[in-house]
Protein backbone atom coordinates (compact mmCIF):
# COMPACT_ATOMS: atom_id res chain seq x y z
CA UNK A 1 0.00 0.00 0.00
CA UNK A 2 2.83 2.46 0.65
CA UNK A 3 4.55 4.12 -2.02
CA UNK A 4 7.98 5.81 -1.16
CA UNK A 5 6.81 6.52 2.48
CA UNK A 6 3.26 7.67 0.96
CA UNK A 7 0.01 5.80 -0.11
CA UNK A 8 -0.43 4.74 -3.58
CA UNK A 9 -3.10 7.01 -5.20
CA UNK A 10 -4.84 3.62 -6.43
CA UNK A 11 -5.14 2.85 -2.49
CA UNK A 12 -6.29 6.39 -2.02
CA UNK A 13 -8.94 5.52 -4.46
CA UNK A 14 -9.97 2.93 -2.86
CA UNK A 15 -10.12 4.10 0.17
CA UNK A 16 -12.23 6.98 -1.26
CA UNK A 17 -14.72 4.55 -2.68
CA UNK A 18 -14.86 2.47 0.28
CA UNK A 19 -13.30 -0.49 -1.26
CA UNK A 20 -10.42 -1.12 1.30
CA UNK A 21 -10.41 -3.68 4.39
CA UNK A 22 -11.08 -2.56 7.66
CA UNK A 23 -7.79 -2.62 8.53
CA UNK A 24 -6.65 -0.95 5.52
CA UNK A 25 -9.08 2.01 5.54
CA UNK A 26 -7.75 2.42 9.30
CA UNK A 27 -4.28 2.59 8.13
CA UNK A 28 -5.20 4.85 5.25
CA UNK A 29 -6.92 7.07 8.21
CA UNK A 30 -4.10 7.51 10.37
CA UNK A 31 -1.38 8.20 7.57
CA UNK A 32 -3.92 10.61 6.11
CA UNK A 33 -4.25 12.15 9.75
CA UNK A 34 -0.42 12.55 9.68
CA UNK A 35 0.59 13.33 6.26
CA UNK A 36 -0.54 16.40 4.71
CA UNK A 37 0.73 15.23 0.92
CA UNK A 38 -1.63 12.25 0.80
CA UNK A 39 -4.30 13.98 2.68
CA UNK A 40 -4.16 16.80 -0.55
CA UNK A 41 -4.08 13.84 -2.85
CA UNK A 42 -6.61 11.68 -1.38
CA UNK A 43 -8.81 15.20 -1.83
CA UNK A 44 -8.21 15.67 -4.90
CA UNK A 45 -8.90 11.71 -5.91
CA UNK A 46 -11.84 12.47 -4.20
CA UNK A 47 -12.65 15.22 -6.37
CA UNK A 48 -11.84 13.19 -9.23
CA UNK A 49 -14.35 10.61 -8.00
CA UNK A 50 -17.25 12.85 -6.97
CA UNK A 51 -17.24 14.26 -11.44
CA UNK A 52 -17.74 10.30 -12.33
CA UNK A 53 -20.33 9.85 -10.44
CA UNK A 54 -21.73 13.35 -11.18
CA UNK A 55 -20.81 12.27 -14.92
CA UNK A 56 -24.01 9.62 -15.09
CA UNK A 57 -25.87 9.62 -17.72
CA UNK A 58 -29.41 11.52 -16.54
CA UNK A 59 -32.60 10.07 -16.14
CA UNK A 60 -35.86 11.35 -15.61
CA UNK A 61 -37.44 11.18 -12.00
CA UNK A 62 -39.96 8.36 -11.48
CA UNK A 63 -43.74 9.83 -11.31
CA UNK A 64 -44.31 11.30 -8.03
CA UNK A 65 -40.80 11.72 -6.46
CA UNK A 66 -41.17 15.06 -6.53
CA UNK A 67 -44.65 15.09 -4.62
CA UNK A 68 -43.37 12.11 -2.46
CA UNK A 69 -40.63 14.34 -1.16
CA UNK A 70 -42.87 17.56 -0.66
CA UNK A 71 -45.15 15.66 1.20
CA UNK A 72 -41.68 14.14 3.00
CA UNK A 73 -39.96 17.09 4.40
CA UNK A 74 -44.00 18.59 5.46
CA UNK A 75 -43.77 15.94 7.62
CA UNK A 76 -40.96 16.09 9.61
CA UNK A 77 -39.51 19.57 10.37
CA UNK A 78 -35.35 19.98 9.62
CA UNK A 79 -33.97 18.65 12.92
CA UNK A 80 -32.85 21.82 14.63
CA UNK A 81 -34.66 23.92 16.80
CA UNK A 82 -36.08 27.12 15.21
CA UNK A 83 -36.34 28.81 18.45
CA UNK A 84 -32.96 28.95 18.84
CA UNK A 85 -31.99 30.72 16.22
CA UNK A 86 -31.40 34.18 16.71
CA UNK A 87 -34.17 36.33 16.02
CA UNK A 88 -33.06 38.55 12.64
CA UNK A 89 -33.64 42.00 13.87
CA UNK A 90 -34.27 44.30 11.03
CA UNK A 91 -32.22 47.33 11.39
CA UNK A 92 -33.06 48.80 7.67
CA UNK A 93 -34.98 52.38 8.38
CA UNK A 94 -38.32 53.17 7.38
CA UNK A 95 -38.25 54.84 4.35
CA UNK A 96 -39.94 58.24 4.31
CA UNK A 97 -40.75 59.86 1.26
CA UNK A 98 -38.83 63.17 0.99
CA UNK A 99 -40.27 66.85 0.76
CA UNK A 100 -38.27 69.04 -1.08
CA UNK A 101 -37.22 71.40 1.20
CA UNK A 102 -35.18 74.01 -0.75
CA UNK A 103 -35.41 76.32 2.20
CA UNK A 104 -32.89 74.07 3.99
CA UNK A 105 -29.37 75.68 3.83
CA UNK A 106 -26.76 73.66 1.79
CA UNK A 107 -24.81 73.45 4.80
CA UNK A 108 -27.57 71.61 6.63
CA UNK A 109 -27.87 69.50 3.53
CA UNK A 110 -24.26 68.85 3.42
CA UNK A 111 -24.22 67.58 7.19
CA UNK A 112 -27.43 65.31 6.82
CA UNK A 113 -25.83 63.65 3.91
CA UNK A 114 -23.01 63.15 5.61
CA UNK A 115 -24.88 61.53 8.67
CA UNK A 116 -26.75 59.68 6.22
CA UNK A 117 -23.92 57.65 4.83
CA UNK A 118 -22.43 56.83 8.13
CA UNK A 119 -25.41 55.20 9.27
CA UNK A 120 -25.57 53.50 6.16
CA UNK A 121 -21.76 52.30 6.79
CA UNK A 122 -22.69 51.33 9.93
CA UNK A 123 -26.29 49.56 9.64
CA UNK A 124 -24.36 47.21 7.05
CA UNK A 125 -21.21 46.64 9.42
CA UNK A 126 -24.21 45.88 11.95
CA UNK A 127 -26.29 43.67 9.25
CA UNK A 128 -22.79 41.33 8.49
CA UNK A 129 -22.58 41.34 12.22
CA UNK A 130 -25.83 40.06 13.15
CA UNK A 131 -25.85 37.65 9.73
CA UNK A 132 -22.61 35.91 11.36
CA UNK A 133 -23.64 35.56 14.82
CA UNK A 134 -26.83 34.09 13.50
CA UNK A 135 -25.35 31.71 11.24
CA UNK A 136 -23.38 30.73 13.82
CA UNK A 137 -26.11 30.12 16.20
CA UNK A 138 -28.14 28.05 13.71
CA UNK A 139 -24.78 25.65 13.72
CA UNK A 140 -24.66 25.47 17.05
CA UNK A 141 -28.40 24.42 17.17
CA UNK A 142 -27.89 22.14 14.32
CA UNK A 143 -25.20 19.93 15.78
CA UNK A 144 -27.07 19.18 18.93
CA UNK A 145 -30.66 19.03 17.69
CA UNK A 146 -29.84 15.24 16.84
CA UNK A 147 -28.72 14.34 20.71
CA UNK A 148 -31.50 16.44 21.57
CA UNK A 149 -34.42 14.53 19.89
CA UNK A 150 -32.79 11.29 21.01
CA UNK A 151 -33.11 12.26 24.73
CA UNK A 152 -36.60 14.22 24.17
CA UNK A 153 -37.67 10.87 22.41
CA UNK A 154 -36.24 8.73 25.25
CA UNK A 155 -37.48 10.94 28.10
CA UNK A 156 -41.16 12.37 26.67
CA UNK A 157 -44.12 11.24 29.04
CA UNK A 158 -46.14 10.62 25.99
CA UNK A 159 -43.92 7.91 24.37
CA UNK A 160 -44.46 4.52 24.29
CA UNK A 161 -42.52 2.22 25.54
CA UNK A 162 -42.52 -1.38 24.21
CA UNK A 163 -40.44 -4.58 25.21
CA UNK A 164 -40.06 -7.19 22.18
CA UNK A 165 -39.64 -10.50 22.73
CA UNK A 166 -39.56 -13.86 20.96
CA UNK A 167 -43.28 -15.64 20.16
CA UNK A 168 -41.88 -18.36 22.10
CA UNK A 169 -40.49 -19.19 25.11
CA UNK A 170 -36.89 -18.73 23.77
CA UNK A 171 -35.51 -16.38 26.43
CA UNK A 172 -32.56 -15.25 24.17
CA UNK A 173 -33.47 -12.48 21.48
CA UNK A 174 -35.39 -9.01 22.76
CA UNK A 175 -35.52 -5.51 22.00
CA UNK A 176 -37.35 -2.23 23.27
CA UNK A 177 -38.94 0.32 20.89
CA UNK A 178 -39.92 3.91 21.80
CA UNK A 179 -41.76 5.34 19.97
CA UNK A 180 -43.37 9.30 19.59
CA UNK A 181 -46.13 9.10 17.12
CA UNK A 182 -46.63 12.82 16.96
CA UNK A 183 -42.92 13.53 16.10
CA UNK A 184 -42.78 10.04 13.91
CA UNK A 185 -39.94 9.23 16.30
CA UNK A 186 -38.58 6.05 16.85
CA UNK A 187 -35.68 4.44 18.88
CA UNK A 188 -35.39 0.59 18.71
CA UNK A 189 -32.40 -1.51 20.32
CA UNK A 190 -31.99 -4.83 20.21
CA UNK A 191 -29.80 -7.70 21.55
CA UNK A 192 -29.27 -11.28 21.57
CA UNK A 193 -30.18 -11.27 18.19
CA UNK A 194 -29.56 -14.36 16.15
CA UNK A 195 -27.23 -14.11 13.16
CA UNK A 196 -28.85 -13.85 9.61
CA UNK A 197 -28.69 -15.65 6.73
CA UNK A 198 -26.61 -14.98 3.88
CA UNK A 199 -28.21 -11.83 1.94
CA UNK A 200 -30.87 -11.23 4.92
CA UNK A 201 -31.62 -8.64 6.78
CA UNK A 202 -34.02 -7.90 10.16
CA UNK A 203 -36.74 -5.37 9.44
CA UNK A 204 -38.64 -3.55 12.09
CA UNK A 205 -42.18 -2.78 11.26
CA UNK A 206 -44.38 -0.03 12.73
CA UNK A 207 -48.35 -1.59 12.94
CA UNK A 208 -50.52 1.11 12.76
CA UNK A 209 -53.22 1.51 15.27
CA UNK A 210 -56.00 2.77 12.43
CA UNK A 211 -55.57 -1.15 10.39
CA UNK A 212 -53.57 0.02 7.63
CA UNK A 213 -50.55 -2.03 6.22
CA UNK A 214 -47.38 -2.59 8.52
CA UNK A 215 -45.01 0.59 7.86
CA UNK A 216 -41.56 -0.17 7.70
CA UNK A 217 -39.23 1.23 10.02
CA UNK A 218 -35.33 0.46 9.07
CA UNK A 219 -33.04 -2.49 8.17
CA UNK A 220 -30.31 -3.67 10.56
CA UNK A 221 -28.06 -6.49 11.18
CA UNK A 222 -26.93 -7.43 14.56
CA UNK A 223 -23.12 -7.10 15.71
CA UNK A 224 -21.05 -10.05 16.72
CA UNK A 225 -22.72 -9.52 19.96
CA UNK A 226 -26.67 -9.81 18.94
CA UNK A 227 -27.28 -6.06 19.37
CA UNK A 228 -28.48 -3.64 16.90
CA UNK A 229 -30.01 -0.55 16.74
CA UNK A 230 -32.11 2.07 15.05
CA UNK A 231 -32.54 5.70 15.61
CA UNK A 232 -34.79 8.27 14.35
CA UNK A 233 -36.11 6.06 11.24
CA UNK A 234 -37.25 8.19 8.44
CA UNK A 235 -41.52 7.15 9.62
CA UNK A 236 -44.68 9.48 8.58
CA UNK A 237 -45.54 11.46 11.72
CA UNK A 238 -49.28 10.80 13.68
CA UNK A 239 -49.25 7.08 13.15
CA UNK A 240 -50.45 5.70 15.87
CA UNK A 241 -48.91 2.25 16.67
CA UNK A 242 -50.72 -1.17 17.48
CA UNK A 243 -47.84 -3.03 17.77
CA UNK A 244 -44.03 -3.42 16.72
CA UNK A 245 -42.93 -6.27 14.93
CA UNK A 246 -39.86 -7.44 13.26
CA UNK A 247 -38.70 -10.12 10.31
CA UNK A 248 -36.33 -11.45 8.41
CA UNK A 249 -36.10 -10.00 4.87
CA UNK A 250 -34.10 -9.67 1.77
CA UNK A 251 -30.77 -7.41 2.87
CA UNK A 252 -31.74 -4.52 0.83
CA UNK A 253 -35.51 -4.72 2.48
CA UNK A 254 -39.21 -5.02 1.89
CA UNK A 255 -42.42 -3.37 1.15
CA UNK A 256 -44.50 -5.82 3.16
CA UNK A 257 -43.15 -8.01 6.01
CA UNK A 258 -42.96 -11.48 4.09
CA UNK A 259 -41.28 -13.71 6.68
CA UNK A 260 -42.73 -14.70 10.06
CA UNK A 261 -42.43 -12.26 12.85
CA UNK A 262 -39.14 -12.97 14.55
CA UNK A 263 -39.61 -10.49 17.38
CA UNK A 264 -43.17 -8.42 18.41
CA UNK A 265 -44.67 -6.25 20.75
CA UNK A 266 -47.73 -4.77 21.51
CA UNK A 267 -47.58 -0.63 22.29
CA UNK A 268 -50.05 0.01 25.24
CA UNK A 269 -53.32 1.55 24.92
CA UNK A 270 -53.28 5.04 25.78
CA UNK B 1 -16.68 27.70 -3.45
CA UNK B 2 -20.15 26.06 -4.02
CA UNK B 3 -22.63 26.85 -6.83
CA UNK B 4 -24.03 29.90 -7.20
CA UNK B 5 -27.43 29.86 -5.36
CA UNK B 6 -26.35 26.53 -3.23
CA UNK B 7 -25.10 28.26 -0.01
CA UNK B 8 -28.11 30.92 0.28
CA UNK B 9 -30.34 28.01 -0.01
CA UNK B 10 -28.21 25.91 2.34
CA UNK B 11 -29.28 28.56 5.07
CA UNK B 12 -32.67 28.90 4.34
CA UNK B 13 -33.11 24.87 4.65
CA UNK B 14 -31.04 25.34 8.10
CA UNK B 15 -33.68 27.50 9.13
CA UNK B 16 -36.49 25.01 8.26
CA UNK B 17 -37.54 26.89 4.67
CA UNK B 18 -39.38 24.68 2.43
CA UNK B 19 -39.38 25.88 -0.48
CA UNK B 20 -35.53 26.01 -0.40
CA UNK B 21 -35.46 22.45 0.08
CA UNK B 22 -37.93 22.01 -2.95
CA UNK B 23 -35.39 24.06 -5.00
CA UNK B 24 -32.37 21.62 -3.79
CA UNK B 25 -34.39 18.72 -4.66
CA UNK B 26 -35.12 20.27 -8.01
CA UNK B 27 -31.43 21.21 -8.70
CA UNK B 28 -30.45 18.13 -7.81
CA UNK B 29 -33.03 14.72 -7.41
CA UNK B 30 -32.78 13.53 -11.00
CA UNK B 31 -28.87 13.53 -10.28
CA UNK B 32 -29.32 11.67 -7.45
CA UNK B 33 -31.40 9.57 -8.68
CA UNK B 34 -29.38 9.02 -11.61
CA UNK B 35 -26.21 7.92 -9.70
CA UNK B 36 -28.34 5.47 -7.63
CA UNK B 37 -30.16 4.22 -10.45
CA UNK B 38 -26.92 3.66 -11.97
CA UNK B 39 -25.93 1.69 -9.27
CA UNK B 40 -28.52 -0.47 -8.36
CA UNK B 41 -30.25 -0.84 -11.47
CA UNK B 42 -33.47 -0.48 -9.79
CA UNK B 43 -35.89 2.38 -9.73
CA UNK B 44 -37.51 1.66 -6.92
CA UNK B 45 -34.57 1.10 -4.60
CA UNK B 46 -32.99 3.88 -6.79
CA UNK B 47 -35.94 6.29 -5.26
CA UNK B 48 -35.32 5.45 -1.51
CA UNK B 49 -31.94 6.50 -2.02
CA UNK B 50 -32.54 9.75 -3.55
CA UNK B 51 -35.04 10.27 -1.27
CA UNK B 52 -33.02 9.34 1.69
CA UNK B 53 -30.03 11.18 0.68
CA UNK B 54 -32.06 14.65 0.00
CA UNK B 55 -34.36 13.82 3.56
CA UNK B 56 -30.73 14.10 4.94
CA UNK B 57 -30.14 17.39 3.64
CA UNK B 58 -33.08 18.54 4.97
CA UNK B 59 -33.31 16.84 8.55
CA UNK B 60 -29.19 17.69 9.36
CA UNK B 61 -28.34 20.29 6.70
CA UNK B 62 -25.59 20.60 8.88
CA UNK B 63 -23.61 17.62 7.90
CA UNK B 64 -22.74 19.44 4.31
CA UNK B 65 -19.48 21.09 4.82
CA UNK B 66 -19.08 24.15 2.83
CA UNK B 67 -15.59 25.00 1.94
CA UNK B 68 -15.11 21.07 0.82
CA UNK B 69 -17.06 21.07 -2.61
CA UNK B 70 -19.78 21.66 -3.75
CA UNK B 71 -22.96 20.59 -2.58
CA UNK B 72 -23.64 18.67 -6.08
CA UNK B 73 -20.62 16.64 -5.65
CA UNK B 74 -21.36 16.06 -2.08
CA UNK B 75 -24.74 14.77 -2.62
CA UNK B 76 -23.69 12.65 -5.94
CA UNK B 77 -20.66 11.09 -3.15
CA UNK B 78 -23.82 10.41 -1.27
CA UNK B 79 -25.99 8.71 -2.92
CA UNK B 80 -23.14 6.90 -4.16
CA UNK B 81 -22.12 5.52 -1.26
CA UNK B 82 -25.58 4.97 0.00
CA UNK B 83 -26.45 2.90 -3.15
CA UNK B 84 -23.07 1.40 -2.91
CA UNK B 85 -24.00 0.11 0.69
CA UNK B 86 -27.74 -0.76 -0.16
CA UNK B 87 -26.13 -3.32 -3.40
CA UNK B 88 -23.65 -4.55 -0.85
CA UNK B 89 -26.04 -5.14 1.84
CA UNK B 90 -24.01 -3.25 3.96
CA UNK B 91 -24.79 -1.16 6.83
CA UNK B 92 -24.33 2.68 5.98
CA UNK B 93 -20.73 3.72 6.42
CA UNK B 94 -19.89 6.64 5.98
CA UNK B 95 -18.58 9.13 8.47
CA UNK B 96 -18.11 13.16 7.77
CA UNK B 97 -14.10 12.71 6.72
CA UNK B 98 -15.06 9.15 4.58
CA UNK B 99 -17.86 10.75 2.89
CA UNK B 100 -16.08 13.25 0.68
CA UNK B 101 -12.72 15.00 0.46
CA UNK B 102 -13.68 17.07 -2.53
CA UNK B 103 -10.81 19.01 -3.92
CA UNK B 104 -12.02 22.62 -4.75
CA UNK B 105 -9.70 22.91 -7.18
CA UNK B 106 -11.58 20.64 -9.67
CA UNK B 107 -15.13 20.89 -8.07
CA UNK B 108 -15.52 24.35 -7.82
CA UNK B 109 -17.95 26.61 -10.53
CA UNK B 110 -16.21 24.68 -13.12
CA UNK B 111 -18.23 21.39 -12.02
CA UNK B 112 -21.62 22.99 -13.27
CA UNK B 113 -20.71 23.56 -16.29
CA UNK B 114 -21.87 20.86 -18.75
CA UNK B 115 -18.70 20.78 -20.88
CA UNK B 116 -16.69 19.67 -17.93
CA UNK B 117 -19.23 16.43 -17.58
CA UNK B 118 -19.24 15.86 -20.92
CA UNK B 119 -15.43 15.62 -21.31
CA UNK B 120 -15.18 13.62 -18.46
CA UNK B 121 -17.62 10.74 -20.24
CA UNK B 122 -15.17 11.39 -23.05
CA UNK B 123 -12.26 10.45 -21.23
CA UNK B 124 -14.04 7.30 -19.25
CA UNK B 125 -15.75 6.13 -22.68
CA UNK B 126 -12.03 6.59 -23.94
CA UNK B 127 -10.10 4.21 -21.49
CA UNK B 128 -9.26 1.21 -22.69
CA UNK B 129 -11.81 -1.41 -21.96
CA UNK B 130 -9.72 -3.34 -18.71
CA UNK B 131 -9.23 -0.08 -17.28
CA UNK B 132 -12.98 0.81 -17.81
CA UNK B 133 -14.10 -2.50 -16.36
CA UNK B 134 -12.14 -1.91 -13.28
CA UNK B 135 -13.02 1.81 -12.69
CA UNK B 136 -17.19 0.09 -13.09
CA UNK B 137 -16.42 -2.47 -11.00
CA UNK B 138 -14.80 -0.21 -8.51
CA UNK B 139 -16.65 2.47 -8.09
CA UNK B 140 -20.19 2.04 -9.19
CA UNK B 141 -20.39 -1.95 -7.70
CA UNK B 142 -18.28 -1.67 -4.75
CA UNK B 143 -16.33 -4.40 -5.42
CA UNK B 144 -12.54 -3.97 -3.41
CA UNK B 145 -9.38 -4.76 -5.30
CA UNK B 146 -9.33 -8.84 -4.37
CA UNK B 147 -12.93 -9.35 -5.83
CA UNK B 148 -11.96 -7.12 -8.92
CA UNK B 149 -8.98 -9.47 -9.04
CA UNK B 150 -11.29 -12.62 -8.96
CA UNK B 151 -13.75 -11.60 -11.19
CA UNK B 152 -11.83 -10.35 -13.69
CA UNK B 153 -9.40 -13.39 -13.06
CA UNK B 154 -6.73 -10.93 -13.28
CA UNK B 155 -3.37 -10.43 -10.96
CA UNK B 156 -4.45 -8.21 -8.21
CA UNK B 157 -1.03 -5.73 -9.06
CA UNK B 158 -2.79 -5.66 -12.78
CA UNK B 159 -6.29 -4.44 -11.38
CA UNK B 160 -4.62 -1.43 -9.23
CA UNK B 161 -2.46 -0.46 -12.50
CA UNK B 162 -5.69 -0.22 -14.27
CA UNK B 163 -7.35 1.71 -11.72
CA UNK B 164 -4.49 4.16 -11.50
CA UNK B 165 -3.95 4.79 -15.18
CA UNK B 166 -7.77 5.41 -15.03
CA UNK B 167 -7.21 8.14 -12.31
CA UNK B 168 -4.13 9.52 -14.03
CA UNK B 169 -6.32 9.74 -17.47
CA UNK B 170 -9.07 11.31 -15.30
CA UNK B 171 -6.98 13.69 -13.62
CA UNK B 172 -5.37 14.70 -16.51
CA UNK B 173 -8.86 15.82 -18.36
CA UNK B 174 -9.86 17.58 -15.14
CA UNK B 175 -6.69 19.60 -14.77
CA UNK B 176 -6.66 20.48 -18.51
Amino acid sequence: MMDGGHIAQEDLALFAMHSCSEEESAAVRSHVKECAACRSELEKVSGDLAVVAMSVELHPLPEGARQRFIERISAAPVAMERGTQAPVISIRKEQTARRPLAWIPWAAAAALAFVAVSLAVEINSLNHRLQSESNQLAELAAANAHAQEVLEVLTAPAAQRVVLTAGKAAPAPSARAVYLPARGALIFQASNMGPLPENKAYELWVIPANGKAPIPAGLFWPDATGSASLVLPPLPVGVEAKAFGVTIERAEGSATPTSPIVLAGAAPTS
Amino acid sequence: MAPAGDARLLDRVRAGDQQAMTDIFDRYGRMVYSVALRVLEDPGHAEDVMQEVLFKVWREPHTFLEGRGSLGAWLAVMARNRAIDALRRRRPTETVDDVVLVSKTNLASEIEQSSMIEKVRGVLKGLPLEQQTSMELAYFEGLSHSEIAARTGDPLGTVKTRIRAALISLRKALEA
